[in-house]
């Protein structure tokens, strides 16, 4: 069953036009990545889902219906910037806004022990939140999103701040949650996290879904006829080759229309062409968002 | 409800361990102490209890008159002689002497001679001496009724309010005072209530509130938290006032404080109208709060309805010469300032009780107005962190926000 069903939603402000068109779905047990360039919808898309705003049209549907009080209970989320108050302890921040999440005190006293040591917190739970640096607060509140046990997970750029160890932690830990059951939605301008981490993406743009559906499948579909090949020796000339780019000892051939990758291959071969490597070239999430937020049409 | 009691219990607890509230709390007593200690030090500086002398060269003074016990504070001492009385004062038993030429009658010359000046108190009463006993001689039977002097009582026209001459009575201004305590009481409240909205919006723990309760619940529970700031001040306020009647009154003996009793009318007015001011001016710090992007300038908003709250305090010579007059009346109606308005005209008259329960009635629909109001700017705000919200955009159209 789907988690999250966001069906053709479109919200406006004024003359603003802030989500035209997004529709997707998530699943439990998946990390979903939303991307978009800034300004692109993403945050009122995830207000929408949070309820926080109402969509002048479309419809989302959470945790199998409507948004109502008992499900904030099943939900974590973590804006992009701070979310804590900043003149308390830690510690007593923390239990405070689990307990508006339906949790006792005992209750998250128990579950913030651990959840403090695996962050590394532990020492500094009686520091004000604002004598903190920004990586243990960005720890912190992926702590208060996750504290309660939720069912689905919405995290706005969650290695905002963090060193290589903290970010592979984060990591870490969002893997097990996903290996768990649970529906990560995950709102990220770090492309090569969303590669290493999602599952599934959606790519808005202007307001509108423009990229949906398994990365694998969105990678492999932006290849194009090009394959990346490195070879020992020197390069024949090869029919059926529009253009070659070389890279770091690797050679990308461009294929003529009507020319496969396996005619490649068989050519190199009838040649005695010693291959060390021979793969599709598929393009980077990056080079992918680039082209595809240039056109603007949905795959 | 169970999240609204710990909303309130986190306001609460955020607020009252704070240094600035504990300032807040202490600031009425420490004001009032402050301004006695000075009324002290002031008169003291100002009077001096020892003996002041005269040495009547005139003869009009051989058997005077003395002023009453009650008004003879400082001792006045006659001499034989100008050098028996300037021995005296060299040796700093008189603070000064007075020497009335041979020809006072005619000239009225009298030379007054001491080492520092003195005292206000102390030539006062030589001056009514002297008056006392120069009409003693002319017309002997009139003296008595001089020395008597007057009691003049200030009586309104409806007949309901009387104000002695000395000053009006603990009883009659004690109502101001409670009036002033809660005006102070529903600023300092509400400022709370605003700088909790601005600085959640400011610091986004309004979006992560929002998701784990409703906008009403997350108002009701700041509102009850603000309350219960407001009531633990009130309380320690009240305890302080009774013990400053009871240590004043009956520990040190001062007739003024003795006086105190409980105008319940005068009373009963503050409670209708300050429970609907104070919701108005939390409600509007909640919209104010909801609109503005930073502390500060929200700060700035509010002095001005600081203004309008200390308005009738400013006026209130007018109010007391015309009490029954348009202004005062409006006054009397608008938010911010019925309630001391109110307050100040009833030490004067008697303010009728259809006045005071359309007033009434008058705030509760400002009240109810302002908490559309509020909720509408917060639901707004909600639409642009860290963007100014016009007013026009408030009233513009239904914001399509969760409730």
């Amino acid at each position: 069953m789907n988690t999250i069903e966001v069906v053709h939603i479109a919200k406006n402000f004024g003359k603003t036009v802030a989500v035209r068109d997004v529709s997707f779905e998530a699943v439990g047990g998946e990390i979903f990545g939303m991307l978009g360039p800034n300004g692109a919808g993403k945050t009122t898309t995830i207000r929408i889902i949070l309820d926080i705003f109402k969509p002048d049209s479309g419809s989302v549907s959470i945790l199998g219906g409507a948004m109502n009080e008992q499900k904030k209970e099943l939900i974590g989320y973590m804006p992009e910037e701070r979310g804590l108050y900043q003149d308390i302890n830690l510690e007593k921040c923390l239990l405070y806004l689990g307990s508006l999440k339906g949790m006792s005190r005992s209750e998250a006293m128990n579950r913030l022990e651990p959840l403090l040591e695996r962050f590394d917190l532990e020492e500094h739970k009686k520091k004000k939140v604002k004598e903190l640096s920004k990586g243990m607060q960005q720890k912190a509140q992926i702590i208060n999103t996750i504290i309660h046990q939720p069912e689905v997970i919405i995290i706005d750029e969650p290695f905002t701040s963090l060193d290589p160890i903290n970010t592979k932690l984060v990591k870490e830990v969002m893997r097990e949650l996903r290996d768990k059951g649970m529906t990560i939605i995950m709102s990220t301008h770090q492309m090569h996290q969303v590669e290493e981490l999602c599952d599934r993406i959606l790519l808005i743009n202007e307001g509108k879904d423009v990229l949906y559906g398994d990365l694998a499948g969105i990678r492999k579909s932006h290849a194009g006829n090009a394959v990346l090949v490195r070879t020992s020796g020197e390069l024949p000339v090869l029919p059926g080759v529009e253009a070659i780019q070389t890279s770091n000892g690797n050679v990308k051939f461009i294929l003529e229309e009507g020319m496969s990758p396996q005619d490649l291959l068989g050519a190199l071969s009838s040649q005695q062409v010693a291959v060390e490597k021979f793969e599709i070239a598929v393009p980077s999430l990056d080079e992918i968002f680039i082209r595809v937020v240039g056109e603007g049409s949905k795959v | 409800m169970k999240k609204i009691i710990h909303i309130a219990a986190q306001e609460y607890m955020r607020n009252v361990l704070k240094g600035s509230f504990i300032l807040a709390l202490l600031s009425i007593p420490l004001m009032i102490a402050l301004g006695v200690g000075l009324a002290l030090i002031i008169t003291n500086l100002e009077n001096d209890s020892s003996p002041i002398g005269y040495v009547d060269l005139s003869g009009l003074f051989s058997d005077p008159i003395e002023l009453s016990e009650q008004d003879w504070k400082v001792e006045i001492i006659s001499y034989e002689t100008e050098t028996a009385a300037r021995e005296d004062l060299e040796s700093g038993k008189l603070q000064a002497f007075y020497v009335l030429s041979q020809d006072y009658d005619t000239s009225n010359e009298i030379h007054l001679y001491y080492q520092e000046e003195p005292g206000q108190n102390a030539t006062r009463q030589f001056n009514d001496f002297i008056q006392l006993n120069l009409v003693a001689q002319r017309y002997p039977e009139l003296a008595d009724r001089v020395v008597a002097g007057d009691n003049v009582v200030l009586r309104s026209v409806d007949g309901k309010r009387e104000l002695p001459d000395n000053g009006p009575p603990l009883n009659i201004i004690l109502p101001l005072i409670i009036s002033f305590a809660i005006v102070m009481l529903i600023l300092m409240s509400s400022g709370y209530m605003m700088h909790a909205v601005v600085e959640e919006k400011e610091n986004r723990t309004m979006e992560v509130l929002i998701t784990s309760v409703s906008s009403s619940q997350l108002i009701a529970g700041k509102v009850i938290g603000i309350l219960m700031i407001a009531l633990t001040q009130l309380l320690s306020w009240t305890v302080f006032g009774i013990l400053l009647i009871l240590i004043a009154g009956q520990g040190m003996g001062i007739e003024w404080f003795q006086e105190a009793k409980i105008d319940w009318y005068a009373l009963l007015a503050i409670g209708l109208l300050a429970i609907p001011t104070f919701i108005t001016a939390s409600a509007l710090m909640v919209a104010i709060g909801s609109t503005v992007t930073e502390t500060q300038e929200a700060q700035w908003v509010v002095s001005i309805f600081m203004l309008l709250f200390w308005l009738p305090l400013w006026t209130i010579g007018m109010i007391g010469d015309t009490p029954h007059a348009p202004l005062p009346i409006i006054l009397s109606f608008l938010p911010f300032t019925a309630l001391m308005t109110i307050s100040i005209r009833n030490m004067f008259v008697v303010v009728p009780y259809w006045q005071i329960i359309m007033s009434a009635i008058v705030q509760i629909l400002f009240a109810l107005t302002a908490i559309w109001l509020a909720g509408k700017a917060f639901r707004l705000g909600m639409l642009g962190f860290g963007q100014k919200i016009s007013l026009k955009s408030i009233f513009r159209k239904p914001v399509e926000v969760r409730e």
